[in-house]
Order: C-alpha cells, then structure tokens, then sequence
C-alpha cells in the first residue's frame, strides 16, 4: 500500500510518464561503473522536469522516510549514482537540461544541472566561448550538476582552470527538506543578474560544491565563460622508463612554474599506462602512436602539454620554456601528428580530452574495468604514493592475482595550483563472482592511500566511506560535516550512506 | 523461471565489457559533427533502459537471474530502431590511429539487442504483437505485407522484358516490389542504358531482415536457406539490391547463415557509381538542392557511405548539401529494427526530427537509398508538413540518366 501510495505521490508531481517502478527500469539504476559494489536497485526512479518538481519530490521523501539519490549523468566510478542503502528514490536529472541564458555581460552561463559538458560547451561554442574547464573526462556523458558534486576535473582544462567547482558563480539547489535556495549573488533578491560566487558574509556556496550530493541537490548553476583562445600548441614527448615518476614530477613542477601563463593542460602517462594504451596489455591492437619505430610499445613515459594563447609571441615565448623544461629533464618529442604519437593534439583538437581516460577500460582484456583510487595531492608527492602504492600491490599480490587485476597509476594531470589529479587504482575483472574480493580491495587500497594522506573528490560510496573508516577526517571537521547534515537534514533523506551519514 | 537466455549469454563477455561512461546517451562531439546519440532516447521517458548503457546492465541483470523477462521488458526492448549509433558511439575516436578497446571487445551492440529479442521470441514473450502478424505472413507468402507471393514481379511494367535468371540478379526485395515500384522501376531504365542485363527472380522470398530484427531466428534461417539455393540453382554470382536492409542482410549476415556462401553483393548506388567511374553512365543537369540521409543498414552498418554521394555528385548543376548530421553521425530515420510497425507514433517523432535537420539545409529533395527511409520520411514530412520531397536516390538518377 505504501508503495503503491508513493507511486501515485510521484506520478502527482512529475506525471506518470516520468516516473517508474518496474524490475528491469530500477535495475538499470543499480550500478555506477565500478566492478565491486553489489547492484542495488532503487525503488522508484524518478526524471523531474524542475526545481519545484525536485522540490515537492524531497517534501514528500521526507513525510515518508524515503533515501533521495540524485544522478546527473550517472557517471560516477565510486557508486555514487545509485542508492548505498535499499529502495528509495534514485532522481535522474538528465531531463533538466536547458541552458536559460549566455550573459556576454557578464560573461556567465544559467544552464539546469541536467545538461552535458558537451553539451553546453557545442553551444556556448557558437558563440566563441568555453567553460575553460570542461567538466570530467566523461564530460559527454556526465552533467554539471554531477561536475559541480565531484569538483570535477580531467575533462579538459584543468592547468589552466583547476577544477570545474573554480569556475562556479552561483548554484539553485533544492535542501533536503525541498527548501529552493540560491547561492552567490543569486542569493541577493535585488540583483538582476548572477554574477559571482564572493560575498555576502561566510561562503555558504561553497559546501554545495564538490559535496557528493549530499547537502543538496544542485537543480541550475551559473559558470564563468570565456572566449575560446585564438592559438594553441600541442606536443607529446617520451622521458626514460627508469625513474619516470621523479622525473615526469620535475618537469611538471617547472612546467607549472615557468610557463602556466599558457598551460591549458599537462598530463603525464606512466610507462605501464604507455604500454597499456598501445594494446600491449590485452594483446589488442592500441594506440598506434605509442609504437617505437620497431613497431614495438615505447618503454616510456609520455608527457604532453597544451598550450593556448591569443597572441603569437605569448604562444611561443612560452612554448620554448615549456620545451627547454623537457629538454633539461631528457625528453624527447614526438612527431607534431596523432599518428606519431602526439597525442595531445587529439586531446585539444578532436575532443580527445573527453575519452583520454577511455583508454582505461578494457586495456587489460574483456570485462577489464577500474576500480578507482583517484585523488589529489601535491605534485611533488604523486611518485612516493606511486611507490607506496607498489608496496600495497606487492602486499596485495595473492589478492590481485585471485582477480586478474593490475595495481598501479594511470594517468597524472595537472590540476589545482601546484597540485595533480592522480588516476591510482586497479584494473579488475567485472564478473559477478569477483564483486566481493573486488570490494575487499577496492576498500584496502582507498583507506590505504587516504591514510598517504590523498584527498578524494569524486568520492561516491566507496571513496567517502574510505575516508571515514580509515578515519582520517580531522575529528572536529567530521562533527562539523555531521551537524551540518543534520542540520540540513533532518530525516536523513538526501544520499543517506554517503560519508557514514 | 524464464527459459534459459542462450542467445544473450553469447555475448555475455560484451555485455559485461561495458566501462557504464554512458556516451551512447546523447554524446556530443563537435570536432567530428556528432549531435546526439540514440534516437529512442531522445523521443523515449528517458529512463537508462531506453538506451544503450542501461539496456546493457538489464542484460545483466537478465544474466544474473536479478530479474526477470518479461511483457513489459520485452516492450522497451522492442523500442530500438537498432541503428547501431550506439555502437559508433562507444568506439568512438573517427581518429584512425587511436582505438579504444570498447570496439574489440563490443563488437556490436545490434547485435545483444537482437539477440536478447531471439530469447524472448523464444520465450514467448516477444515479439510485438504486430510482429508477430507480420512474421506470419512471411512464413505463408515470404513477404511481411501480406501480399501474394506470385505477385513479387508485377513491378516490373508491362511490356519491359526482364528475365527470371541470370548471373546478375537484383533482388528486388518486397518494400520496393510490393509498396513502392516507383522507386525500383529506374532502374530496369538504367540498366538498359548501360546494357547491363540484369535478372528478377519470381521465385525470390524476403530476406529475412524483418525476422532476424525482431528476434525469428529460425523464419529468417529458412528465408536464407531458401534464398541461398535459389541464387545457386540460377548461376548467380552477382546480387544487386536496392535496400538497405536487404542489403546488409544479403552481405553480412548471410555468410553465416548459408553454407558456401560465396556471391558478390551490391548495393545498386555502388554498382551505378562504378558504371559512372567507367563512364558508362552520364546525367543530365539538374537544377536542385538535394540532402542525403544516410541509411543506418547501409551506412553505420555496412559503412557505404561514399557511393551514393558520388552518384549525386556526378549529375550536373545538382547542388548537394550535408545535414548537420551525416554519415556515422547520421540521425536514423525511425522505421528500422521494428519501430516503424510497432510504434509507429515513435517512428515519425524521429522521422520527424531528420525532416527538421534536411530543412534546415534549405534542400528541396531529402534522398535517400532505402525504401524503409523512404517511407517513415515521407510519412513524418507529410505529418510535420514540410515542403521538401522526400525521393530514393535511383528516383533522381533515373529522372537525369542520360540515354
């Protein structure tokens, strides 16, 4: 009865055709991307068209008792997407997906949490501007709202405009208990137009960013535009095998600070993730790049950067540092095309940036996929994780061999200031039979590297509790985190799980 | 318990090879003028089982006895044009040197749809009801529009002698032979221009193209069969035809289902384009602008992409145009995979949308090279009523051949 009740109480809100309940529609909820975490179906899914929809939604949630999970582009690698505990509600925000105005005043986009990376980029495109930070390396698939939840980053940009939270200037999103709030200068009720993220007294905006879907849920934002650069520079180099971790993290350090004036982006490959791109690891044919000229894989490192500038003296003045940093550190370029291994030109130029970490998936055979560690973390620190890392593989050998599965780094991005995105995991089996010693590492490696002392960003269910159960949340920071959740909701209706909470 | 689901656990290694990134949604990718991904998506509620991630993790859940074929399932799983977009879109790179592993290791998806479609006939829980008329009347008249089976050659007009046999066969097939002899009939006028005998079987049965999208394996095994012997008891070794999905069930799907099966298949733009290259084949001026649809069967499927622009290319004074989506990027038309007969509502709202995007092109003619194109297309521009004529490509080339 109660939830045939539910069902109609939905229906009410966003009409019937927006609103499902059978076997094979939950269950197609179940899962995020990862080959671990048990597929949990959620009772009902639900595809609002508005705020006030997503709104009534969470009133009602709370009269019933019932877990809300928003998803965006369902993206997620940490099982954030789908419900941590049974039943509820699992929101799809896919629908909400318009963009309400390009301010070239301003320089702001209104666009609902619901649309694309990809999207929105194609069209802010037209008319000569870009986000700058292009969401997550999913990004044609994942949303801004789902970007804004993870401080995304990886999609494209990232040197140059840390991640895609930086860019925010203002948020719509719906509190738990369905109250509609308005951050930045949206919340002032007298401005015509939003504008910027600061002021106003202490930054309520910033918890809504990068908080998992827990604190809110984000139904429209206004992110900084700019005009897309004139010029850019794309170039791919190889540095030793040995010692390329020490040396790809030099040669970063003073990429970033000689030339960050034009660095749109500076990502690094460890020479197995070389390897794994040319096909070598499944026995599969790869990236056509990476071969040496004995047609064999390069054993190597790669480096490329991205360089972007409106002036052509800017553009070279900086290129040669960039290059001369390579040159001291002992590499060597690639050709200028794709096909010669430059693969940062297809990145910049044939929205490569939006599949680069799509070379991931299936490297190691059929059913290959990760399970993800990523993380932040300085710079300088990226090799002695990478090493501890090999240390927690040679600890896990047994364990790993039971799955197949290889530990290691993936791809290193620059990202915030003088820090990198680490694309750390281990690639495994996504058989059923495995899920469980899947899990079993997948939640060893993560405490493990928190306890490194890593910070998470996209961190779903496996991520965020991994924080808490290796517990290294500083005490008074997680009461903090957990009387503002309580504060914000009450009932715990809003991704109940996430965080312990 | 449901019947055990032999054909889906075939693909049980790309079925659970599917990283979940979701680009086959509504991927946008500007450099390469990919606009939208899945046609059912965009005109669906929207739900992940309206699309390619999510109908891939229903798969799984199928495998793993989570949950349960049923008549509601087998209702979405019915909603797919398979235009194999998806596909295209999770191998995605259109940068030859950079290949992501997805395509080695889901080859294609059409193919898991179909085959989840096969389990379900065979559970009798599929197909449409609609289908299910349809697929009767192939088993008793070999042509899915209740027509009579002696009828297959009265498109031919009178008077216009054509023989029965020959070591170059068109296969007619029955869209063109019973519902639209219009856009069949140029062609008999080309191929005496270029004094290409060519023969018309009356003997020849559906392709089997229906029974094998909606899941009748062993009908469109028996349509092969029959179809196999046939072009061997005639001596044939070419087969030219003028549908797409005759065509791509004739050149790769019969291969594995037709012992020895070793004939030439062409699709009529690729045999009149090699005419042209030999200059046996020249047209007049047309003044017009034309926009070309691509057919999922030929293009996506079978990757025959360049022919039927080259045919348009070389009448005189026509001014051909692209639509913003084109070739692997092709928006389907809506009919294909089963749609077009049962949901037809579904079919002209995506038909609908190529109308749209061949307008937007300022085109008077919308041309296509396949009869099912054809007819789901002329069908949306009449309900959107748009200006634009909506032709097959031999239509065109008929209209401008010179004699």
């Amino acid at each position: 009865m109660m939830h045939e009740r539910v069902l109609g109480a939905l229906r009410d809100i966003v009409g019937s055709e927006f609103v499902a309940d059978e076997d094979f529609v939950v269950y197609a909820y179940s899962r995020s991307n990862d080959p671990a975490l048990p597929p949990r179906p959620p009772e009902y899914v639900v595809r609002p068209k508005s705020a006030e929809e997503v709104s009534a939604i969470l009133t009602l949630a709370n009269k019933k008792r019932l877990g809300v999970v928003p998803r965006g582009g369902g993206a997620c690698l940490t099982g954030g997407s789908k419900p941590i505990q049974e039943g509820g509600i699992v929101l799809d925000l896919t629908r909400m997906n318009r963009i309400l105005s390009i301010d070239e005043e301003t320089m702001v986009v209104v666009a609902e949490a619901g649309i694309t990376w990809a999207a929105l980029n194609a069209a802010l495109g037209e008319k000569g501007y870009w986000t700058g930070n292009l969401g997550p390396g999913s990004g044609m698939s994942a949303t801004i709202g789902g970007g804004l939840s993870h401080h995304s980053v990886g999609g494209g940009g990232g040197a140059m405009f840390g991640p895609c939270t930086r860019n925010c200037a203002g948020l719509e999103v719906v509190l738990p208990t369905g109250a509609l709030v308005h951050t930045g200068s949206w919340a002032n009720t007298a401005a015509t137009r939003p504008f910027g993220h600061f002021g106003g007294g202490p930054d309520l905006f910033a918890m809504f960013l990068g908080d998992n879907g827990l604190l809110g849920i984000k139904t429209k934002a206004v992110l900084n535009i700019y005009p897309k650069p004139k010029l850019h520079e794309c170039k791919t180099f190889t540095i030793p095998a040995e010692g390329s971790d020490d040396r790809a993290a030099k040669i970063l350090y003073d990429w970033r600070k000689q030339g960050s004036e034009v660095l749109y982006d500076a990502f690094y490959f460890h020479p197995l993730l070389t390897f794994g791109y040319t096909g070598g690891l499944a026995g599969v044919e790869g990236y056509k790049g990476f071969f040496d000229a004995s047609g064999s894989p390069r054993n190597a490192g790669v480096l490329f950067y991205v360089a972007v500038a409106d002036h052509e003296a800017t553009l070279k003045a900086n290129v040669k540092t960039l290059d001369a940093v390579m040159t001291k550190h002992g590499g060597e370029a690639l050709g200028p095309e794709v096909a010669n291994g430059n693969i940062a030109r297809w990145f910049y130029e044939k929205d490569g940036h939006w599949m680069i970490f799509h070379g991931l998936w299936g490297c190691l055979g059929k059913r290959s996929i990760a399970c993800t560690t990523e993380h932040v973390e300085p710079i300088w620190q990226f090799p002695l994780t990478n090493r501890a890392l090999d240390r927690w593989a040679e600890d896990h050998r047994e364990e790993l061999a039971l799955v197949n599965g290889i530990s290691g780094a993936g791809h290193i991005m620059l990202a915030d200031h003088f820090n990198v995105e680490s694309d750390t995991g281990f690639i495994t089996q996504n058989r059923p039979e495995l899920r469980e010693q899947n899990l079993k590492l997948w939640k060893s490696q993560a405490e493990f590297l928190a306890k490194q002392g890593v910070m998470y960003y996209m961190m779903g269910e496996t991520l965020s509790l991994a924080m808490v159960d290796a517990k290294v949340f500083q005490g008074p920071y997680y009461d903090l985190l957990r009387a503002l959740k309580r504060t914000l909701d009450p009932n715990g209706v809003l991704s109940p799980g996430k965080f312990r909470l | 318990m449901a019947k055990e689901l032999t054909h889906l656990k075939t693909h049980e290694d790309a079925i659970y090879s599917c990283s979940r990134i979701g680009d086959c949604r509504e991927a946008v990718m500007v450099s390469v003028g990919k606009y939208g991904v899945c046609p059912v998506y965009a005109h669906s509620p929207g739900f992940e089982a309206f699309y390619a991630r999510g109908r891939l993790l229903v798969a799984q859940g199928l495998l793993e006895g989570a949950i349960e074929p049923s008549a509601a399932l087998a209702d979405v799983a019915y909603q797919c044009t398979t235009c194999g977009s998806c596909k295209w879109s999770c191998h995605m790179t259109f940068e030859p040197s950079v290949r992501l592993f997805c395509e080695q290791h889901i080859p294609d998806h059409t193919k898991i749809w179909e085959a989840l479609r096969a389990d379900l006939v065979e559970s009798a829980i599929g197909p449409m009801p609609r289908h299910k008329e349809i697929l009767a009347w192939m088993r008793q008249d070999h042509n899915p529009y209740n027509e009579r089976h002696q009828n297959r050659r009265t498109w031919i007009p009178k008077g216009v002698d054509v023989p029965a046999a020959g070591k170059t066969l068109f296969f007619a097939g029955c869209t063109g032979a019973y519902r639209r002899p219009e856009m069949l009939q140029p062609l008999l006028r080309l191929a005496q221009t270029t004094r290409t005998p060519l023969a018309v079987s009356p003997d020849e049965w559906c392709c089997g193209s229906v029974a094998s999208r909606t899941g009748d394996l062993p009908l469109a095994s028996d349509l092969a069969q029959h179809n196999g012997q046939l072009f061997r008891q005639m001596g044939a070794r070419t087969l030219i035809t003028n549908c797409a999905g005759c065509y791509r069930t004739l050149k790769l799907e019969y291969p594995n289902l037709v012992e020895g099966y070793d004939f030439e298949v062409l699709h009529t733009t690729e045999w009149l384009n090699s005419l042209v290259q030999k200059g046996r084949l020249t047209f007049k001026p047309l003044n017009a602008t034309v926009t070309y649809h691509d057919p999922c069967h030929l293009g996506r499927h079978s990757r025959i992409y360049d022919a039927p622009r080259a045919l348009l290319h070389a009448i005189p004074r026509l001014n051909v145009v692209e639509m913003k989506r084109n070739r692997e990027h092709a928006w389907c038309c809506g009919a294909g995979g089963g749609v077009k007969s049962a949901f037809p509502d579904l079919a002209l709202k995506i038909g609908a949308d190529r109308i749209h995007e061949a307008l937007d092109t300022g085109a008077q003619y919308l041309v296509s090279a396949c009869p099912f194109c054809k007819t789901n297309l002329q069908d949306a521009a009449s309900a959107e009523a748009a200006t634009l004529q909506v032709v097959d490509i031999l239509e065109l080339l008929g209209q401008t051949a010179k004699s």
